[in-house]
């Protein structure tokens, strides 16, 4: 039988009275490449810090290959980390980062499988360049090639895109999908959902520090696909698609509509809407992920906003 | 441990500050020498004096032996005080504030082991300086003055070359230890702040509160506990004295300040979250 590689079971964190982790459960089988997906602040970052030990959780605990993490676990020889963005030795070059960072934990540098992990990383000769002297985008490729040092079975990154441009945001996210296909477990947070969308198989949403849901990234776009359209009648054309059956809800977000789809189509929607005389100028569909976390976010703010009233 | 201890000696090293710490005890040494080769002071009869560190410069010149006890006393009671506690105080900020603290710890190693491993570079490290300041001095004095005992019978000296040079040995272990308590609080420091220059600044901050205080003879015999009351005790190893006295009371007083504030240190940073 294989550990699952990831296992929080009801973790919680407080720092005073603010609950930054509230009770969170998921588990990333091997295999997975699983996004962990909430907006600024819904504590993915300190989940993933007691992940690896470096935060003592409040209550629950995380296990790593089916042991439970306490700080300097020895399961942590099995998993490759970047939380927040990539940071080094400044004055010392890339592969005395690498190097020194291999060494901390007992093993030896011939052992770490350096060249392939400098061939994901691609620096070429900038690897014996100061780090100081690195682009961001360097520094997280670098700290890419720190996370596969030793060929970890699971690799974890937080927000590994945060802060770079678009170029660099392409680069980096095309080396995990490389990563990921390569047989990887790979945990990655993010509130960027079309990066979860790209890289992921599978997500986990949070809010507030809860979980708000769990899937495959196919599961969680369809329970949130919808269709944004703009017509010369906006009242009537409410009226109109409500009426429709496969509707679920239709909203107002001006100059448009958004059409929450329960079964029916973008051409249905289309010809319900000409054969009641309305000008249809655009039909489009939302981008499926986002709307989908926009669904699944904004029932949990209401259901908190619930429970606080 | 050992393959933990050269990555960290290693790191040390590299650092831009810890080769000019070094680059300065060893020029302090060679142009205190200079200066007193161009300039000898009056040995003169009445010349008494008692400025810091007067009565082992009057005795410099009389041998190259005496030169680096003479660099240790006026290093030990500033510089070298800074370069331990920048050592000291580097330890765990320095990484914290690189953000490189965070994937250290991502590494299946235990806090302890860690601290333990960054307490004995911070040690190595401090004890290299101060036995730098005696080799770089020994050298510059030996060419300037002489490789020669020392034979004063009007004020009681009477030191053949190898017993200088044995006092020269136990002046290291004392001066260096004679910083530890400061050290340890620098290294306290060290593990709760994510800068070492907070580290650093606090430890000298202390170091000269305690030094003006111990200096109050009105506070009595409290001061006597202060880590820096007998910091300077060593120097009589050269001046006719043998080991023993306010040199056993500078090594006591010591421990505690070492066991409390490390033990701090230990305790605080094995249940830190590690948020930088």
């Amino acid at each position: 039988m294989v550990d699952t590689p990831v296992a929080i079971e009801d973790l919680s964190k407080s720092y005073g009275t603010v609950r930054a982790v509230d009770h969170l459960s998921f588990s990333v089988e091997a295999g997975q490449v699983c996004g962990l997906l909430g907006p600024n602040g819904a504590g993915k970052t300190t989940a993933l810090r007691m992940l690896v030990g470096l935060v003592r959780p409040t209550g629950g605990e995380t296990r790593l290959f089916g042991q439970r993490v306490t700080a300097g676990a020895r399961e942590l020889r099995r998993v490759g980390t970047m939380i927040e963005h990539a940071s080094f030795v400044p004055h010392l070059n890339g592969i005395d980062n690498l190097r020194l960072y291999w060494e901390a934990g007992g093993d030896r540098f011939a052992d770490a499988d350096v060249d392939r992990a400098l061939a994901v990383a691609g620096l070429g000769d900038a690897i014996k360049r100061r780090v100081k002297t690195y682009s961001q985008g360097m520094r997280q490729r670098l700290g890419i090639a720190r996370s596969l040092l030793g060929n970890p079975e699971l690799l974890v990154y937080d927000e590994p895109t945060n802060g770079l441009d678009p170029q660099e945001m392409r680069a980096v996210r095309a080396l995990i999908r490389r990563v990921a296909d390569e047989g990887h477990t790979v945990l990655l947070s993010s509130h960027i959902l079309s990066e979860v969308e790209q890289v992921c198989s599978h997500a986990v949403v949070m809010d507030r520090g809860r979980h708000v849901a769990a899937g495959t990234v196919a599961e969680l776009v369809a329970s949130g696909a919808s269709a944004y359209v703009e017509v010369d009648d906006p009242s009537r054309a409410t009226s109109v698609l409500a009426a429709l059956s496969g509707v679920e809800a239709v909203v107002d977000e001006a100059p448009g509509l958004v059409v929450r789809l329960a079964g029916a189509t973008r051409p249905e929607l289309v010809a319900a809407l000409v054969g009641a005389g309305i000008g249809v100028q655009t039909v489009t569909s939302r981008h499926a992920l986002e709307e989908a976390f926009l669904g699944l976010v904004g029932e949990e703010t209401e259901r908190h906003i619930g429970e606080g009233a | 441990m050992m393959r933990l201890l050269r990555t960290e000696l290693y790191k040390q090293l590299r650092l831009p500050r810890t080769w000019v710490a070094l680059a300065v005890v060893v020029a302090i040494p060679i142009i205190i020498t200079v200066a007193l080769k161009v300039s000898p002071p009056d040995t003169g009869p009445g010349r008494g004096g008692g400025e810091r560190g007067d009565g082992l410069f009057r005795l410099a010149t009389q041998s190259g032996l005496l030169i680096p006890a003479a660099a240790l006393r006026v290093m030990s009671e500033f510089f070298l005080v800074v370069i331990i506690c920048m050592f000291a105080g580097d330890a765990v900020a320095s990484e914290a504030g690189w953000g490189n603290l965070r994937f250290l710890l991502t590494r299946p190693i235990s806090r302890a082991r860690l601290l333990t491993t960054k307490l004995i570079v911070a040690a190595v490290y401090g004890l290299g300086a101060t036995a730098m300041i005696v080799v770089a001095g020994l050298i510059a004095g030996v060419l300037a003055f002489g490789f020669h005992p020392v034979t004063l019978p009007i004020v009681g000296i009477n030191e053949s070359t190898g017993s200088l040079l044995g006092h020269l040995g136990l002046a290291v272990l004392l001066a260096a230890w004679g910083i530890a308590g400061v050290a340890a609080f620098a290294f306290m420091l060290s593990t709760m702040m994510d800068n070492s220059a907070g580290a650093i600044f606090g430890a000298v901050g202390f170091y000269i509160v305690t030094s003006i205080l111990g200096a109050i003879s009105s506070i009595g015999p409290m001061r006597y506990g202060f880590p820096t009351f007998y910091g300077g005790a060593w120097s009589q190893l050269f001046q006719g004295a043998s080991f023993g006295g306010d040199m056993w009371r500078n090594l006591l007083v010591q421990i505690p300040y070492v066991l409390v504030f490390a033990g701090i240190g230990f305790w605080w940073f094995r249940r830190k979250d590690i948020t930088s």
